[in-house]
């Protein structure tokens, strides 16, 4: 069962929003490009049409778009700070469109954790307070909740500054903080808003790092939103790109990198430096037929760190798997055909 | 193509909105004029056309405030209780030990400078010999405050929590902040009678609008993160109110608490014009009609005081407080007591206290002295701008130009002439492309050739829905004309002229002076350093002491009034002024000192277009201002709806009471929304 599935997700801001889609949807025969210009021509926004995708247990599924695409509207549907006007919602097999206030209270304090883009810490409360919080709504006790908190403040390494307060710290320390507070139920589902977005570009890195160390250790369902797609190809198990409330793509890294579904997403890849992230697996044939030459390539292996390898070589190669067997060859050309950029 | 060709020709098409507004004006005062022999009904509006509307809102006031005085007898009981309490606890304490309090307070909240501002306020009331009255005041303060901040803050969260109540509770405080202070009092003196009570509670409900408004916009700008943050840690809606949201919006409540405090403190003192309370208003009141001057002015600093205090030390909640020693606190408190202890047999009664009498007497002696000596410019000064700016104003130049004043008498050549020079103007002005400001030109000069008192209530009403017209669409118009036509049937027509003759003299006047000073303040720092504290002064001396010193210098009149308006409604005016010029944008400035423009230029094309908005909103402030201080002028002789409220509350008489203040909030209402709508459409038009 995933974690997180989105059937025919619609939110629509505007008066009499709900009904509006009803009727949208049925006149245009569930079409949703045809709907969604329907509501448009009401006034209306729909600024999420039609979502589809699921979150596997475990995985870190990112959102990007560039703002104002519905990638932050997405996720406040998902965690419900936005009713969603139309399909579902399935967080661990349960649907939370219409769910009670109490029921998504109760999921709220168990299940999701939640970090911000501006961080959205309680400018009256310490870093311990800030941190303990989720724990005190639930009425756990001072003590018990005050080492909870020690034990997440220490694993985002802000020990020694649990009793300053938010305006005290930089920004890099603040969204530490915040990633502790929405880890403090340790949360199965964790949702991440922009949230390195605020932040210097040499502390963004290290915060990316950091949140993959402990992504490895905890191994949560990341909904992760960005609109920076070097962030996204770093991050991601797999991406759902966004563009004025509609998903155009969902796929892992390469795909996005390498299989552009339309000129927008292309746009996107453009500038990135498409060795650094597509996979030697992407461009691998599976023919035995190979040369004399082993330099060592692994399904693995980034195409630049594979073009590196056989700079000197003109006949295909031999690949590996993780466990050493060869599972494939690649030309040389191949790969150095794959890292072109295109030029449209 | 001929659409081009046509334009010269049809000159009606190009008319901008202003123009026609103007144009349409301007025939309808000309035909009023022409036809005032014939129809003096157009100038007049006929006695036997009046709604007798001032009884009926005082029979339906008297039926329902009858209806509800067992309750609110029974509320005003129980007030009673708090009030005695407060008063034995202020009155009784030795006084070391409440001036150790508010020291160690002081303290407490700003450190060293509010102690010390604490203690030499303090010791001067005590050495005034008001110390008693001062606590009479202050007890009343220390229980209408409380009940202030519970309503308001209460109103505040429940607006916050119901989107439906919340457009209602903003209508109702917006009307609120036009009704005159002294409005209030009379159906209050019917409930609960002459007494402290109708202080306490009209200070309370004066004073809690400031607290609503402070603690919704608190929580309306706490950031959205913040509150999603809570809703994501999975607390209930009180756990988010109360834990994140309250707390996160404390210094926007702060600053509704200051204010609260202020409006209880200037209305408890405005109250005592009702009388039945030995308190330090009454004392002004009481010293101020015996014409001891030196004697009034000396409570009017004990209010002062009291003023500064409480504004300067509640001020300090609503900025980042450092935390200081409270080992200070209790040492201060100590030594209170000990104090209290060691000297008890010698300490003086506070109201035997003459020490400040030598004082006020050197005031009143001095004050004949300046007087006399300068009694020639003085009169001069006074009857100046009265012959010859206001009383022109109010009945015009054919009826103020007389043979005694001027010189000679006005003949209706002389209109005839004022007109042709008028109608001169605008038509050069037309010819130079501004129709528009020559039509101005025009009317000005005809309503000061006719008066503000006298001008023809078609020209009023019409000129009225002109300026909503343009301000804010037919909407706006159809709500002046409406509201306008409300006061033309229910008799009080003349005194809301007269009313606003004077208020609108104050008015231009503010906005001139204040203008320029505001000019002055943003062009040179040294002037803002000078005219700064001035603006916190006015702001915080409740308004009736603003009465005191042109009392003393000028006498009973309207000149008196005059300036007791300007002098509180010009700070706005410097105030906005300044700030919209001096916060134009940096790159705005940089864009225009790299074009080459001089200093002057910028601040002609650059600045002060960009300030307009901020200049209106100024200008909207100073007009609600002047009609809050028309009403208290009203004290020391003004005529038209301030007047009237205030005879009505000598006579308990709640129709009239109410009418003429409802008059007066609607004149305020208007002159509100139509300044507004000019800011309203200057911020469109640039962007903002």
């Amino acid at each position: 069962m995933p974690a997180i599935a989105c059937r025919n997700l619609w939110q629509v801001f505007g008066p009499g929003a709900d009904k509006a889609l009803t009727d949208a949807l049925s006149r245009s025969g569930n079409d949703a490009d045809k709907a969604a210009a329907a509501l448009r021509e009401q006034g209306l926004i729909p600024a999420v049409q039609d979502a589809n995708f699921e979150v596997q247990e475990g995985e870190l599924f990112v959102i990007m778009g560039l703002s104002g695409s519905g990638k932050s509207t997405l996720i406040r549907c998902i965690s419900q700070l936005l009713p969603g006007t139309g399909g579902e919602i399935r967080v661990d097999g349960e649907n939370v469109i219409g769910a009670s206030k109490k029921a998504l209270t109760e999921l709220r304090r168990k299940k999701l954790g939640m970090v911000f883009q501006h961080f959205g810490l309680f400018p009256h409360m310490t870093v311990a307070e800030n941190v303990a919080y989720p724990l005190r709504v639930q009425g756990v006790g001072k003590k018990e909740r005050l080492d909870r908190a020690q034990e997440v403040i220490s694993l985002v390494g802000l020990e020694g500054r649990e009793d300053s307060f938010p305006r005290q710290l930089s920004g890099g320390q603040r969204q530490r903080v915040g990633i502790a507070r929405s880890l403090a139920v340790n949360p199965d589902i964790w949702f991440l808003d922009e949230p390195f977005s605020a932040l210097d570009p040499l502390i963004r890195r290290q915060l990316q790092d950091e949140f993959l160390r402990i992504q490895a250790t905890l191994k949560k369902s990341i909904v992760f939103i960005t609109h920076d797609i070097q962030e996204a190809l770093k991050l991601a198990d797999r991406i759902a790109i966004m563009r004025d409330g509609k998903i155009v793509q969902i796929g892992t890294p390469t795909d996005i990198v390498l299989r552009p579904v339309d000129d927008y997403v292309r746009e996107f890849s453009k500038d990135v430096a498409k060795g650094q992230h597509a996979k030697v697996a992407s461009v691998m044939r599976s023919e035995a037929e190979c040369g004399p030459d082993d330099p060592g390539l692994t399904t693995s292996m980034t195409l630049d760190a594979a073009l590196a390898h056989c700079m000197e070589l003109y006949e295909p190669v031999p690949v590996r798997d993780e466990a050493g067997n060869v599972v494939g060859t690649v030309h040389p050309s191949d790969l150095a055909a794959a890292l072109q950029v295109d030029e449209t | 193509m001929t659409a081009i060709t046509d334009l010269p020709t049809r000159r009606g098409a190009q008319l901008t909105a202003g123009a026609k507004a103007a144009l349409i004006t301007v025939v309808v005062g000309a035909v009023c004029l022409a036809l005032e022999g014939v129809a003096p009904w157009l100038v007049k509006w006929p006695a036997a056309w009046e709604l007798p509307a001032t009884q009926w809102v005082g029979a339906f006031l008297d039926w329902f405030l009858n209806l509800i005085k067992p309750a609110m007898r029974l509320f005003s009981d129980l007030m009673t209780h708090p009030m005695n309490w407060a008063n034995f606890v202020l009155g009784k304490t030795p006084w070391p030990i409440l001036i150790g309090i508010v020291t160690a307070l002081g303290w407490y909240l700003g450190g060293l400078s509010m102690a010390a501002l604490g203690f030499l306020g303090l010791s001067f009331v005590l050495a005034s010999g008001y110390w008693a009255e001062s606590m009479n005041t202050l007890a009343l303060v220390a229980v209408s405050v409380p009940v202030a901040l519970v309503i308001g803050g209460g109103i505040g969260i429940l607006a916050n929590e119901v989107p439906k109540v919340k457009t209602f509770v903003q209508a109702v405080l917006d009307i609120m902040q036009t009704v005159p202070t002294f409005a209030y009092l009379t159906p209050l003196l019917l409930l609960f009678g002459f007494g402290p009570v109708v202080g306490l509670i009209a200070s309370a409900i004066y004073a809690a609008p400031p607290m609503a408004r402070n603690v919704m916009l608190g929580l309306e700008r706490v950031e959205p993160e913040i509150k999603e943050a809570a809703i994501m840690s999975g607390g209930t809606r009180f756990q988010q109110l109360f834990q994140v949201e309250i707390p996160a919006a404390t210094t926007q409540i702060m600053v509704g608490v200051n204010q609260c405090l202020m409006a209880a403190l200037s209305m408890v003192i405005i109250a005592a014009v009702i009388g039945g309370f030995n308190d330090i208003g009454w004392e002004v009141l009481l010293t101020m009609r015996k014409a001891q001057f030196g004697e009034s002015l000396m409570a009017g600093l004990v209010i002062v005081v009291f003023a500064v205090v409480i504004d300067r030390m509640s001020g300090t909640l609503a900025t980042e407080r450092k935390r200081y020693d409270s080992r200070v606190v209790w040492a201060m408190l100590g030594f209170a007591v000990v104090f209290t202890a060691a000297f008890w047999a010698w300490l003086p009664n506070p109201t035997e206290l003459t020490l400040l009498d030598p004082m006020a007497e050197a005031v009143d002696s001095g004050l004949t002295a300046f007087t006399q000596a300068n009694g020639q410019w003085l009169d001069a000064l006074k009857n100046n701008s009265l012959f010859y700016v206001l009383l022109p104003l109010r009945i015009g130049l054919d009826q103020a130009v007389l043979p005694f004043t001027w010189g000679f008498q006005w003949t209706s050549s002389m209109s005839y002439g004022l007109f042709a020079a008028g109608a001169g103007i605008a038509l050069l002005m037309a010819w130079r492309g501004r129709l528009t400001g020559g039509l101005v030109v025009l009317i000005l000069i005809g309503m000061l050739e006719t008066g503000i008192a006298n001008l023809p209530w078609p020209f009023v009403l019409t000129g009225a829905a002109a300026l909503g017209w343009v301000a804010g669409g037919w909407r706006l118009a159809a709500l002046c004309v409406g509201l306008l036509c409300t006061i033309l049937v229910s008799g009080l027509w003349e005194r809301a002229l007269l009313s606003l003759y004077l208020s609108g003299a104050a008015v231009f006047t503010c906005a001139l002076a204040g203008g320029l000073i505001g000019l002055a303040s943003a062009v040179w720092q040294s002037v803002w350093n000078v005219v700064r504290p001035i603006c916190d002064m006015l702001q915080t001396i409740p308004l009736f002491v603003f009465l005191i010193p042109v009392l003393m210098v000028f006498q009973i009149g309207e000149f008196s009034a005059f300036l007791a308006i300007c002098a509180y409604a010009i700070v706005p005016m410097i105030r906005y002024t300044r700030h919209g010029l001096v916060n134009t944008p940096d790159e705005m400035m940089e864009a225009a000192i790299s074009s080459g423009a001089t200093e002057w230029q910028i601040m002609r094309d650059v600045r002060a277009p960009y300030a307009a908005p901020t200049i209106l909103l100024g200008l909207n402030q100073t007009i609600l201002y002047a009609f809050a201080m028309l009403v208290i002028a009203a004290l020391i002789g003004t005529t038209g709806l301030g007047q009237s409220i205030y005879l009505a509350l000598g006579q308990a008489d709640v129709g009239l009471g109410i009418s003429a203040g409802a008059a007066m909030a609607i004149l305020a209402l208007i002159a509100d929304r139509i300044v507004q709508g000019f800011a309203e459409e200057r911020r469109a038009a640039l962007g903002l």
